[in-house]
């Protein structure tokens, strides 16, 4: 039993890391953007619709969304986050789209940031993108996730009083609830 | 000239409506700060059915997870399923033979008219006309019937779609019956039209009511019928070029003026252009209907072309234990709400490492304080309305 466990410390699910970047790869065209105009970050390859990925540091995340909403990323369609598995960083991500008139297949890009477990802290994007509202809030409801800034961040989903993250991998699900008061 | 108002000076007031007011969607709770009649402020409380459907999607195979799906917004199910086998698929690489397309489209445009027929009824009731509600849902009770003939099920838990196509072909008969649907169908828009869309008490609590622009709009995230009436043409059918809606004539329902009653002429319009598709998609269907693809791969022999290829309903039937494999990618449909996305991740495992799910009326609805702000007791039901949310989608 205790070498299982070491063995599994030692191989940690590698969820996520699929796309690790190869010296060789060619950037894809928002990558090359923000690489020209000196935005830090680190290109990951395409996803399996051929969307660019990107990673950054959430020190940088600010500068280079507001970079990205000049460059015509004008609609945030999603903000969510996710777990690396248990004792791994926490991710939030971005999908972001060029939305416009009559459009045909326009670009999009995923960003997404790594958060150390005990520290998961970033800056808020609801003040480039509205949308970022409820789903940021969703975020820290799931993930304990702390968008700092963001105008009104608290549980979402779940019951106010609600301990712990649900969706991370360590959760562990309660074998008893305590009575809920109808009202 | 402005109505002469007697100066009375109250108290703000706060008002709980909901999450149990007959006339609200759902568990929707909304605390209302209230200034006389007028609203000042708005918070909306949700959760109410949060049953952690992302949760539950992390233990459980495709095939496990696909009768759940149609529990997210339970108004339009198929859509639930199409982007669940649509999120698999995207990942795994699997193709769809053109039938099994079709058949996926006449499904999810179907699905998009009871929506929209579901929305049209309570919607007017919320205005206090009740009659068109029971007009909606005679209309609505033919397409149920036609989704039961071939999924077994009316309004939700049709689990039609698999990965790689759909699960059974039509049954005997089911293309004419969808045929004459859609005969019946298109003269009853206009019979609502002309019984709802010109009557002045309608129209003075619409126009102009809860609008938004076209910049706020894009930026909240608005998607489907909320944003295609700030005038945005977007509509993700003609964006990303998904199934064989590219096949079909028909156009994206824009109206410029972002008020409710440009939802209401979008969705009109919509059902209209749904009808439409389903028409030609149900003429078109490759191999014909059942009974003639039947005759002919009886009189070919079971080798014969009409037997394989892009005449089959499913491609191969996906086992109970059929791998996701590693990757990530974010799919997407146009519901009938908007955009419903899913962010998935797979592991090489029969179960997703993360599902995310991007439900349309979660991303619409977080804009009604902005609407409601400022408006009458009364608007704030039309509003409301006007941006039609089920909490089973907003929840999750």
């Amino acid at each position: 039993m205790a070498e299982e466990n070491a063995r599994e410390r030692q191989a940690p699910p590698a969820v996520g890391e699929q796309s690790e970047p190869l010296a060789t790869v060619e950037r894809g065209p928002v990558s090359q953007f923000l690489a020209d105009n000196g935005f830090d970050h680190q290109y990951l390859g395409k996803d399996a619709a051929g969307v660019e990925l990107l990673e950054v540091e959430r020190d940088f995340l600010l500068p280079l969304c507001t970079a990205l909403y000049a460059y015509g990323f004008n609609y945030l369609e999603c903000q969510c986050g996710y777990d690396l598995g248990a004792g791994q960083p926490l991710v939030s991500l971005y999908h972001l789209i060029k939305l416009s008139d009559g459009a045909d297949r326009p670009q999009e890009v995923r960003l997404q940031v790594k958060l150390p477990r005990h520290d998961p802290r970033l800056p808020s994007v609801y003040w480039i993108w509205k949308s970022a509202d409820w789903q940021e809030r969703e975020t820290y409801d799931m993930y304990g996730i702390v968008f700092e800034g963001h105008p009104n961040l608290k549980r979402i989903l779940m019951p106010e009083d609600w301990i712990g993250w649900p969706l991370r991998k360590d959760y562990i699900t309660p074998d008893f609830y305590e009575l809920q008061d109808a009202y | 000239m402005p109505m002469p108002m007697i100066e009375t000076r109250t108290d703000r007031m706060l008002l709980n409506f909901g999450p149990h007011h007959p006339s609200m969607h759902g568990v929707l709770r909304l605390l209302v700060t209230l200034d006389g009649e007028n609203i000042v402020d708005c918070e909306p409380v949700i959760g109410y059915l949060h049953r952690g459907m992302e949760k539950i999607a992390e233990n459980r195979t495709v095939v496990q997870y696909l009768p759940y799906v149609s529990r997210w917004d339970y108004g339009a199910g198929m859509f639930n399923e199409a982007i669940t086998v649509n999120a698999v698929e995207k990942l795994a690489g699997i193709s769809v033979p053109k039938r099994a397309s079709y058949l996926r489209v006449i499904m999810l445009e179907l699905t998009r008219i009871t929506n929209h027929l579901l929305w049209f009824g309570p919607f007017l009731a919320d205005l206090g006309a009740q009659t068109p509600f029971l007009y909606a849902m005679r209309e609505r009770e033919w397409i149920l019937d036609l989704f039961e003939a071939v999924t077994g099920m009316r309004l939700i838990n049709n689990n039609y779609f698999r990965v790689g196509g759909v699960a059974v072909d039509l049954p005997y008969g089911w293309t004419e019956k969808c045929l004459d649907f859609c005969e019946y169908f298109l003269p009853k828009v206009d019979e609502y039209e002309r019984l709802v869309t010109d009557n002045p008490i309608f129209r003075r609590r619409l126009e102009g009511v809860g609008a938004i622009s076209k910049q706020d709009a894009i930026n909240w995230g608005l998607s489907g019928p909320m944003l295609r009436a700030c005038g945005v043409n977007w509509d993700l059918r003609k964006v990303d070029h998904y199934e064989c809606y590219d096949d079909f004539d028909w156009e994206v329902a824009v109206y410029p003026e972002g008020d409710c009653l440009a939802r209401y002429r979008v969705r009109m319009k919509e059902m209209r252009e749904s009808c439409k598709i389903v028409q030609q998609a149900v003429k078109a269907l490759p191999g014909g209907p059942f009974e003639n693809l039947e005759a002919k791969r009886m009189l070919e022999g079971p080798k014969s072309e009409w037997n394989k290829g892009d005449y089959q309903f499913i491609s191969k039937k996906p086992s109970a234990n059929f791998k996701i494999p590693k990757g990530e990618a974010y799919v997407r449909v146009e519901s009938a709400k908007g955009e419903l996305g899913i962010y998935i991740v797979g592991d090489d495992n029969v179960c997703p490492w993360r599902w995310k799910i991007r439900p349309p009326g979660f991303v619409n609805l977080q804009v009604l304080p902005q609407l409601i702000r400022g408006m009458k007791v009364a608007d704030m039901i039309a509003i409301l309305g006007s941006i039609d949310i089920i909490m089973g989608e907003v929840d999750r």
